[in-house]
């Protein structure tokens, strides 16, 4: 079904939201005062491909 | 001269630990690598999603590089460009805020060295990651369907770099200028958004203005642009940005006083 062609073209979008997806955690583990609750910050981030990630720094993270 | 590079030290270790420097790149490299990759599974996406009856056979043209990378463009037009206005609104307007306003003000600061850091680090990000989506989408247009010159594609690139930075003193001017982060990234879409819509009505009756820096910038991977329009849109591009630079500037030194302490 998946040819080991197309595995190797999408893994470079995978490993980039995961990497997304590690950052957005880390800063919202440090984070002292984010935009919200930190549970649903945790849901959006992990739940959301790319846009997740994406939303919390934007608005999560209060940096204005 | 040292207190810029004091303040440019501290804008770098800002995007740092905000992870901006990672985070934006990534955001434009995903936006360059899906256009090309969707375009590439397109037969296979249309087949999933069902609809069509059994046995139907759909054929595609297979897309012109070209397209693929003014498609990039597009994206980065859209969503790159939201993602940077709005990475950097508060960039001053947010300092007067949280309280690192208070920490540099009391101090003899120079204003130019001030904006020009900010202006200089978020100009870098920016074109990090504008560089590194253009190469992306480039390579994967190239695995996938057929090269672009590289040499067409370098003046492409360079072209709308410079449509982004124009973008990025925007950001920072209207950041100086509003009271808060949200008005400044409303000024900057709006302002964005206001003149693109009257270039693209009445921008035929004129050939220089930085707004078509992308349209030039796209003709490029086509037959090339008009040199001279080309040349006077880059003139005035630079007056803007001078003209942008030197107007934040004197507002982030006037608006000083609506620091809250």
């Amino acid at each position: 079904m998946v040819d080991e062609r197309t595995i190797l073209l999408v893994l470079p979008i995978l490993v980039l939201q995961i990497a997304l997806m590690i950052f957005a955690l880390v800063d919202l583990i440090k984070n002292p005062d984010p935009n919200g609750p930190k549970w649903m910050w945790a849901a959006i981030i992990v739940l959301l491909n790319i846009i997740g990630p994406i939303l919390y720094f934007v608005i999560g993270r209060r940096n204005y | 001269m040292k207190q810029f590079s004091t303040l440019l030290l501290k804008e770098w270790r800002e995007n740092l630990r905000n992870y901006k420097i990672f985070w934006i790149p990534v955001v434009f490299i995903l936006l360059g690598v899906t256009e090309p990759l969707s375009n590439y599974y397109l037969p296979q996406i249309l087949d999933a999603a069902g609809g069509l009856p059994d046995g139907a056979v759909i054929e595609l043209p297979d897309p012109e590089p070209e397209q693929l990378l003014v498609a990039v463009m597009g994206q980065f037009q859209l969503i790159g460009m939201l993602v940077l206005v709005l990475a950097y609104m508060g960039s001053i307007a947010g300092e007067r805020k949280n309280g690192t306003a208070t920490l540099l003000y009391v101090r003899p600061l120079s204003f130019t060295s001030y904006f020009l850091s900010k202006w200089l680090m978020a100009s870098l990000v920016a074109l990090i990651s504008v560089w590194a989506g253009f190469l992306a989408g480039y390579y994967y247009t190239a695995v996938l369907f057929s090269a672009v010159p590289f040499g067409e594609f370098l003046s492409f690139a360079a072209t709308y770099s410079i449509w982004m930075v124009l973008v990025v003193t925007l950001v920072l001017f209207a950041s100086a200028a509003m009271p808060n982060a949200g008005l400044a990234a409303g000024l900057t879409l709006a302002a964005l958004l206001i003149l693109q819509l009257v270039d693209s009505l009445f921008g035929s009756r004129w050939e220089w203005s930085p707004l078509k820096l992308p349209n030039y910038a796209a003709s490029f991977l086509d037959i090339g642009p008009d040199v001279t329009a080309l040349v006077w849109t880059l003139a005035i591009s630079l007056a803007c940005l001078i003209g942008l630079a030197a107007l934040g500037i004197w507002l982030s030194k006037r608006n000083r006083a609506k620091t809250k302490v």
